[in-house]
């Protein structure tokens, strides 16, 4: 015989379990209802048809320091800053693939590239840096690939050099490259490389570098 | 009376006598010659190393390990490498001997008043393989006598002995059979030393692999840290007769260097 206030005490628990399996539920619901609506993949501009082409990756190796090209088929975007985003974005998630040679976490990693016209002239003096041709690329990186990006001399450098080795052979006309993280000007990569200079673009592949002597061209 | 006139001077050599005009002359070039100005070379300490231990303080650079902190491994490898260097008749100055933070103008400003032989700037990291050697990636000038030195390519002067002590310590670490890549960086402070100076990063020692596994000898190996060590100590003893300081404008210690108009040690 089963008390009465045992049967009350057990009736009572067995509301609150269904209770909150429905307060759960519904919560549930709303907060996947918030997500779709943040996540709104409604096209803004008409896709474009555009196809496959061969393009070249400069891939980095942490044992050696090599640079090597390696070619790649991939469809990009026509529209040049969109180009070069999709292009880094393709080099660096390159890194994040399981025997990669240079080893980065995976996720998004640029959020824009700029492209502006140089000499970059002001209305009061026009005639300033007359030295300078092409083009100059504004990388705004993501501080999350910031944030995850090995720390290390040789590994930062390997990631900027690989960066503007890909820029140099798919963009020829890019001859300086600048870096920004979330939009603002940030000192290093990961605690070392800099990123407050204006690097000049150039081709960066190169062998093993583990000798005496192996000093190229300054980057 | 009236007293003799010549017998109160006091005889000056080379002063009096017959030829007053050509001693008067030898005086004076010697004094033009000790105007500041005229292009001099900027001498070094070849028994003065400046070791520069990387991060410290809040800054604690790249996380090695769970517990293991990139400032903690370059102060110890800074320990073991100023013994070794002592034991060889240098003297080795340190940017930090213990957790202080210093700001890499800080760095480079006791470094420039050094005039040390060499200037190593010590770094650990998880990523790659063995030992990293890298030298600033400034273009290498020769200096204009006489000319400002600016602050952020103080190094340019000096970048044909750094790769000189680059592949002197390359080439020891090859002898010692220790795996290297040697590199060119855009790194604080290398490029405002004014010193025969390059970066040097202990990753972790594997065989061929990529990254650090599980077979691989960590930085924070002793015997590791001791090879690298005794690698280097070893190639500075040939450099402390080989280093050549390059001319230079008249020495006027870091002040010489301007910042954007600044001088030197100026708050950015």
């Amino acid at each position: 015989m089963i008390p009465r206030y045992q049967k009350i005490l057990f009736g009572t628990l067995m509301g609150g379990i269904i209770l909150m399996a429905v307060i759960l539920f519904y919560e549930h619901k709303r907060a996947q209802d918030r997500l779709a609506a943040a996540n709104d993949a409604t096209p803004i501009a008409a896709p474009v048809d555009s196809s496959t082409e061969s393009i070249a990756l400069d891939l980095a190796n942490d044992s050696d320091g090599a640079i090597a090209a390696q070619q790649r088929q991939l469809a990009l975007p026509q529209e040049p800053s969109v180009r070069a985003r999709a292009l880094l974005e393709r080099l660096l998630a390159e890194y994040a693939l399981p025997q990669s040679t240079h080893p980065l976490s995976s996720g998004a990693a640029v959020d824009d590239v700029f492209l502006l016209k140089l000499p970059l002239t002001s209305p009061e003096s026009p005639a300033a840096r007359p030295k300078e041709s092409g083009e100059l690329a504004v990388i705004n990186l993501r501080g999350s690939f910031v944030d995850k990006h090995p720390s290390g001399v040789e590994v930062e450098t390997l990631t900027i050099l690989s960066m503007l080795g890909t820029l140099h052979a798919n963009f020829p006309e890019i001859t300086e490259v600048r870096f920004l993280v979330d939009g603002q000007p940030h000192d290093t990569l990961a605690g070392h490389a800099g990123l407050l200079r204006v690097y000049p673009v150039n081709d960066t592949t190169r062998g093993p570098q583990t000798g005496a002597s192996s000093f190229g061209d300054p980057q | 009376m009236t007293p003799h006139r010549s017998s109160n001077r006091i005889p000056v050599p080379g002063l009096s006598g017959r030829r007053p005009l050509l001693a008067w002359a030898a005086l004076l070039t010697l004094v033009v010659l000790a105007i500041p100005g005229a292009p001099a070379q900027t001498g070094f300490n070849r028994d003065l190393i400046v070791l520069d231990p990387a991060h410290g303080g809040a800054n604690m650079g790249a996380q090695i390990a769970d517990h293991v902190l990139e400032k903690d491994i370059t102060l110890a490898m800074a320990l073991r490498l100023r013994s070794l260097l002592a034991a060889r008749g240098f003297t080795v100055v340190l940017t930090r001997d213990g957790d202080a933070a210093l700001s890499t103008d800080q760095r480079a400003e006791l470094a420039n008043r050094a005039h040390a032989v060499a200037c190593l700037v010590l770094h650990a990291s998880a990523s790659g393989s063995g030992v990293h050697l890298a030298t600033s990636t400034l273009n290498n000038v020769t200096p204009n006598p006489g000319a400002p030195v600016r602050w952020d390519e103080a190094q340019a002067a000096f970048l044909t002995q750094s790769e000189r002590l680059a592949d002197q310590i390359a080439t020891a670490l090859n002898r010692s059979q220790l795996p290297l890549v040697v590199d060119r960086a855009a790194l604080r402070p290398l490029d405002n030393l004014q010193c025969p100076a390059l970066a040097v990063e202990l990753a972790p020692l594997t065989s061929g692999v990529s990254g650090g596994g599980s077979d691989a000898t960590p930085v924070t190996d002793p015997g590791y840290q001791q090879r690298v060590g005794e690698a280097i100590a070893g190639a500075l003893i040939l450099w402390r007769t080989q280093a050549r300081p390059p001319v230079m404008a008249p020495a006027r210690g870091a002040s010489t260097a301007v910042q954007d108009g600044q001088p030197a040690g100026a708050t950015p």
